[in-house]
């Protein structure tokens, strides 16, 4: 046998490792380079999946899916990302699954679904920055890139789970229904995708006279609820869909976003307004809580900042306030936040008499000082009415753990809770424990109530129910100690009024356990919330 | 109005609002991205499943793939891809790409980087030792369905011409080695005889085993393209998608195929709808047949399927009065322990009522790999390469001839299938293993015991793009290859159509194509001579062509890779005379549609078959129990299959594209119907474990009735999943029987 020759066989292997490097060898031989034909090649397929003519007063364009014909193959989700260019792990699109039936008669139903560009869209009602606009003529639901701020808030909104964030780019990216391509009489990717012909372009009669006519009354099954935002898209079959049938993934538990930076501001913010709040109720001691509450505001804000993915943008966060809850939130904050400034400037000569005070304001100064308790209310009553709105975004999305009878209780009432733990702090006696024992067991106790599906034998995969069962398991470690800190804070309080009075260290440390149990029931409102969305696959 | 003021608070452009902003596309494109807009496109063969979709492949100035979109003129896909096609260039962009070959270094265990001659040093150095020591045979290798045809025609010729290896076999073994079988006996070769045109002509359509919908998408469009209002019947004891889409549903009894295809024979022969014409004067002994089928009635039937007796009759009366009736069958009939004998009563249903060659017939296996076809052709295991036989002298001497050989190098044998070939390694005959893009360590059946197998092997060679496959972590040594769309070459898709591979991108690091590095192996083992002739797949694709000659896959009359790519694939037969009788060469921009020569073509439209008397064979046999029965302690029947779309096999590339991983079930989950989920108290999503005899799996309950009490359904593509599989084989075709054996599940209760 014949030794390899290890110098050719470099040669060689020199030469394959070059020649693999080579493009252009093959390919430029067969590429089509000068091949320009006047229409897209995929033309005669699409022509009748989209209309003839462009919608007319009160009309627009909507997604059709025929469910007959959908049979889960998701080349529209990989169409649509590869010829929109969108980014590796961005999708517009999603693939379900409905199931139910019965032994005689097993049923499933794979469903496609994008953005339904609804008729009155959720995200484009709680955009603080108008960048969604519903296109006049076409009803398209377009996001604007560079106007989004990137606060997600239409993630929160949207109860399809339509709009993506993009961290890369730090706004959120959706679906246009590839309106350029439709203004060219071009079908939308997906559309050109579907190798069964699924998915169409129809118009649809969304308003007459003004008045929002939609019928969706045969939404599909499974899906949210469409009284919300209307959508548009239809979902049309000649079978029979059992009336019984869930999503796949109906039962799946899946914890949401922390947003961490709101789990502070949300929990700094009702710090402060109680703050605020306690000071206006004992004027004796509104100037240590006036401060802390100033501090809080300040930090609350800050750390809002941090959730937005676009922060240099924010400016114009007032824009929507005609329709946003968050940009009345901002502006009410915003100005709240100049209110307790001025409170703070206000108290300041009375509690450092010894402050060099510039000639120029110490006779304005002296001026706020007088109406200091008119400040320190007006601070409590507009930061109320700010933590209002607060509690308004959230409810405003119609999740059920976000519903007003839970929301407004946990952030007014971490206001109170909060402001009360302060004024202990402060002022550590049964005079201050009575009322913060008070309101903290009441809290607990509205919290508690949203365990309450556990108790019935109904294992229906509801929103409730899930919530509930992963404050139980997935969160139990964290719910525990949001319902344990408090109450061991109750007990030290009542230990040190009893026992050790006028110890400042304990009493701060009580406060401490009492607010790290507010934060603690803040990150369990944002992660144990079920956020709605189309039917999905087993995950 | 956009004053000023307007364009300040309102943003409508912008480098963000650019990134997505779309432009008309040269090359009838439509639109596509701006940044992402082709200098250039070309087309290709997809490089996933044998369906064969063209994918047009957007170029830059440098000819590198930006993008791609599906190839609207090709007649298998008309302008669609599967999500997977789609997807095809993302997962050669992977980071775990293998860069370089890997060598395990003998102190620390560890893969460590090395260079090409180490590598094939390293290589023939272990290989020629253990054949010193125990002999040729001592060598084997496992291939692939996925590498193009040229690349496995010099793999198998290079091992058993070269190398002096006996037993070689290919993962094609787990997909389409029953096909190949059931063909072979039957027909006379191993010859698919459709065209994806008859999903449109047929009146009846017959799936069995087989859920297009999910495996095959882009041929499941064919069928809806169907404009005769065509029955379609699934048999398959799940309700699946192709079944939800189906007029006619037959939720059979795992494994009792061959008691319903033989009684639906005998309710044919009863009922008198038979072909007589077409039996007598093509096919071999139906009489036999015709006897042998008696005692399959209605009541066994019913009783041994579970299928209800109206249900039958229906599909009877379906057979018997539509005008054109086609038969389609995938893995749940090839992956099964009497396999052969099911591929074959489906074969002769087509035979007996005259529904073969003929528009919208057809008794017709739907290929697995995207180069199954090519690898059952060239691959040098089963048959000789190009479809001869080992065990003739005459076949030998013809391909010695054509090649260049001494026939004395060519064995007078098969060989060993691929579970033969592991037991051999078993048994210490085997030392040596050489895995070529394939990923045993996960795809084996019964996969607990290929780590055992391992350690008794001297030394294990590991060929992929990925070091980081299950296999290739047990490598002794690994290398780097280039993946599709980084090499040149053929690939034949299931309907016997040659199309081309082409390279639009740079291979990672120092990977080289598999051809390349069976080439540096020849040299490095000294009998490079042998494949003097084969410099590179095109010059390899004019010797394969040679070897076609005669052969019923002749295709002499392509000219050359150039030829299939304008004429949008060309399938075998394509004899020179056929050549010659195009008056130009096909090209689909060139031609009128009316001149064109017909883009979808059947066999056997003249009854005469490749035995040797032209006549097609009745083959039948009693049918057994499966070797795995479920019993009080498994009292379950585990089916597998395809879960998603977005999946193919092991994972090892569909797991690489974000996209296709989104939409795939995160993790292996559990199909069971509600009764039982029921009896064992479990709910929807609890965590449970699926044990049988020889391992577990944890998976989520996904409680549905698609799926029938007693049975659950795993999908494969999960490592775990053939922890569990019972190793059974057919015995004409070994191919392993995935798709049933005995298990038990059991709820995970938590602390």
């Amino acid at each position: 046998m014949v030794a390899p020759n290890h110098n050719s066989t470099r040669t060689l292997i020199d030469e394959y490792l070059a020649a693999q490097q080579r493009l252009q060898t093959p390919v430029a031989r067969f590429s089509q380079t000068h091949d320009n034909p006047p229409d897209p090649a995929m033309a005669p397929v699409y022509r009748d999946l989209i209309p003839l003519s462009k919608p007319g007063p009160g009309e627009q364009y909507a997604f059709e899916v025929d469910l007959d014909a959908c049979t889960g193959c998701k080349a529209c989700v990989a169409g649509c990302h590869s010829l929109n260019g969108l980014d590796h792990e961005e999708t517009w699109r999603d693939v379900g699954l409905l199931v139910g039936g019965t032994r005689s008669h097993p049923f499933q139903q794979t469903v496609t679904t994008a953005c339904h560009h609804c008729a009155d869209p959720g995200c484009l009602n709680g955009c603080p920055v108008l960048a969604y606009e519903k296109d006049p003529l076409t009803g398209i639901v377009r996001h604007l890139d560079d106007q989004c701020i990137g606060c997600q808030y239409c993630v929160l909104k949207c109860p399809y789970d339509v709009p993506k964030y993009n961290e890369r780019l730090g706004i959120v990216r959706k679906c246009d229904m590839c309106h350029h391509r439709l203004a060219h009489d071009e079908a939308p990717a997906c559309v050109q995708a579907c190798p069964t012909h699924a998915i169409k372009i129809v118009t649809v009669t969304t308003h007459v006279d003004g008045n929002l006519v939609l019928d969706t009354s045969d939404f599909l099954r499974g899906a949210p609820s469409p009284e919300y935002t209307w959508p548009t898209t239809r979902f049309v079959s000649n079978r029979s869909i059992p009336p019984e049938i869930i999503a796949a993934d109906a039962a799946s538990l899946r914890p949401q976003h922390p947003h961490w930076p709101l789990v502070f501001m949300l929990t700094l913010m009702p710090l402060a307004v109680g703050c605020f709040l306690s000071a206006a109720f004992s004027p004796a001691g509104a100037t240590p809580l006036t401060l802390l509450g100033w501090l809080a505001g300040a930090a609350g804000l800050f750390a809002s900042v941090f959730h937005l993915g676009q922060p240099l943008r924010a400016w114009r966060i007032f824009l929507g306030w005609r329709r946003s809850w968050l940009s009345r939130e901002a502006i009410l904050f915003g100005l709240w936040f100049g209110l307790a400034s001025t409170t703070l400037l206000s108290a300041l000569p009375t509690a450092f008499p010894a402050l060099p005070v510039p000639a120029l304001i110490a006779a304005p100064l002296t001026k706020l000082e007088a109406h200091r308790q008119v400040f320190v209310a007006a601070s409590a009553a507009l930061g109320v009415v700010a933590l209002v709105c607060s509690c308004m975004i959230y409810v405003d999305t119609r999740r059920d753990l976000w519903r007003a009878s839970q929301t407004f209780p946990r952030f007014l009432g971490a206001a109170v809770v909060l402001g009360a733990a302060a004024h202990f702090a402060i002022d550590p006696t049964g005079t201050q424990l009575l009322p913060l024992a008070a309101v903290i067991l009441l809290k607990l106790a509205v919290e508690i109530r949203v365990l309450r599906p556990l108790d019935s034998d109904d294992d229906t995969p509801t929103a409730p129910l899930k919530t509930a069962r992963l404050l139980t398991g997935y969160f139990r470690t964290v719910h525990g100690m949001r319902v344990a800190l408090p109450l061991a804070a109750l007990f030290i309080g009542a230990l040190l009024v009893s026992n050790f009075p006028r110890q400042p260290f304990l009493a701060w440390f009580v406060f401490a356990m009492i607010a790290t149990g507010e934060l603690a029931e803040r990150y369990l409102y944002f992660r144990a919330v079920v956020a709605p969305k189309m039917p999905g696959v087993i995950s | 109005m956009f004053s000023p003021l307007e364009d300040l608070l309102h943003a409508r452009q912008g480098p963000m609002t650019s990134e997505l902003v779309l432009r008309p596309g040269d090359f009838g494109l439509g639109h596509v991205p701006s940044r992402l807009a082709p200098v250039s496109t070309t087309d290709m063969v997809c490089g996933f499943c044998s369906t064969g979709c063209s994918l047009k492949v957007h170029l830059n100035e440098q000819g590198q793939a930006i993008n791609l979109s599906a190839n609207r003129d090709y007649p298998v896909n008309q302008g669609m891809a599967c999500p997977k096609g789609w997807e095809a260039l993302t997962p050669l962009a992977a980071p775990d790409r293998a860069t370089t070959p890997l060598l395990r270094n003998r102190v620390n265990g560890r893969l460590e980087p090395v260079d090409w001659p180490t590598a094939l040093d390293a290589m023939v150095t272990a290989f020629k030792g253990i054949q010193q020591r125990h002999g040729p045979a001592a060598l084997s290798f496992l291939g692939t369905g996925q590498i193009v045809m040229e690349e496995m025609a010099l793999l198998g010729a290079l091992a058993k011409f070269g190398m002096g290896m006996r037993h070689i076999d290919s993962n094609t073994r787990q997909c389409m080695a029953t096909s190949h079988v059931a063909y072979k006996q039957s027909f006379g070769f191993d010859a698919p005889p459709f065209s994806y045109d008859d999903f449109e002509q047929s009146d009846a359509l017959i799936f069995i085993g087989a859920n297009p919908c999910i495996a095959h998408p882009i041929l499941w469009q064919r069928v809806m393209m169907n404009q005769r209002d065509p029955e379609i019947v699934v048999i398959d004891p799940r309700r699946t998608e192709t079944a939800m889409a189906a007029t006619l549903h037959l939720p059979i009894q795992p494994k009792s195929d061959l008691v319903l295809l033989y009684g639906i024979a005998h309710l044919l022969i009863a009922r008198g709808a038979i072909d007589r014409t077409f039996v007598d004067a093509h096919t071999a002994h139906f009489a036999e047949f015709a006897e042998f089928v008696k005692p399959f009635t209605l009541d066994r039937i019913v009783r041994e399927t579970g299928i209800e007796a109206f249900t039958i009759e229906r599909l009877v009366e379906i057979i018997a009065t539509r005008e054109r009736v086609s038969f389609w069958w995938t893995m749940g009939v090839n992956q099964g322990h009497e396999s052969t004998r099911t591929a074959q009563a489906i074969i002769n249903l087509a035979l007996m009522t005259g529904n073969i060659g003929r528009p919208g017939t057809g008794a017709n296996s739907i290929t697995g790999q995207c180069n199954a076809m090519g690898s059952r052709l060239f691959a040098n295991a089963t048959s000789l390469i190009g479809g001869y036989d080992f065990t003739r002298s005459d076949h030998r001497e013809h391909v010695a001839r054509v090649l260049d050989l001494d026939p004395a190098v060519i064995p007078d044998q098969a060989g060993w299938a691929y579970d033969q070939i592991l037991d051999g390694i078993d048994r210490g005959e085997i030392r040596g293993l050489w895995i070529i893009a394939t990923n045993t360590a996960h795809s084996w059946i019964n996969q607990k015991r290929f780590p055992e197998l391992r350690e008794k092997l001297d030394f294990l060679v590991v060929q992929d793009m990925y070091a980081t496959t299950e296999t290739a972590r047990m490598a002794d040594l690994v290398l780097p290859a280039a993946g599709w769309g980084e090499k040149d070459g053929v690939i034949i898709n299931s309907e016997r159509r040659l199309g081309i591979v082409k390279k639009v991108s740079r291979a990672p690091g120092l990977a080289l194509s598999d051809f390349a590095i069976f080439k540096l192996v020849a040299g490095a083992w000294g009998c490079g001579h042998l494949f003097e002739r084969w410099t590179s797949p095109a010059a390899t694709f004019q010797i394969l062509k040679e070897l076609s000659r005669g052969q019923p896959c002749d295709f002499t009359g392509i000219r050359d890779y150039d030829h299939i790519d304008r004429a949008g694939g060309i399938q075998w037969p394509y004899t020179e005379e056929d050549a010659a009788k195009s008056t130009s060469a096909p090209s689909a921009s060139d031609l009128p549609e009316s001149a064109q020569p017909p883009r979808g073509r059947r066999l056997f439209a003249d009854g005469r078959f490749f035995t040797a008397d032209g006549r097609a064979r009745f083959l039948f046999d009693e049918p057994r129990p499966m070797p795995e029965p479920p019993d009080a302690e498994f009292p379950l029947i585990l089916l597998t299959g395809r879960g998603s779309s977005a999946q193919w096999h092991t994972g090892s590339r569909t797991d690489k594209s974000d996209v296709l991983r989104k939409l795939a079930p995160r993790e292996l989950y559990v199909e069971i119907n509600p009764t039982d989920a029921a009896r064992l108290r479990i709910s929807a999503h609890d965590r449970v474990r699926v044990r049988s005899r020889r391992g577990e799996a944890e998976a989520l309950a996904f409680i549905t009735s698609t799926v029938q009490p007693g049975q659950i359904y795993l999908p494969m593509h999960f490592s775990t999943v053939n922890c569990l599989t019972f190793p059974a084989f057919d015995p004409h075709s070994r191919q392993p029987s995935y798709k049933a054996c005995a298990v038990r599940v059991e709820k995970i209760t938590k602390r």
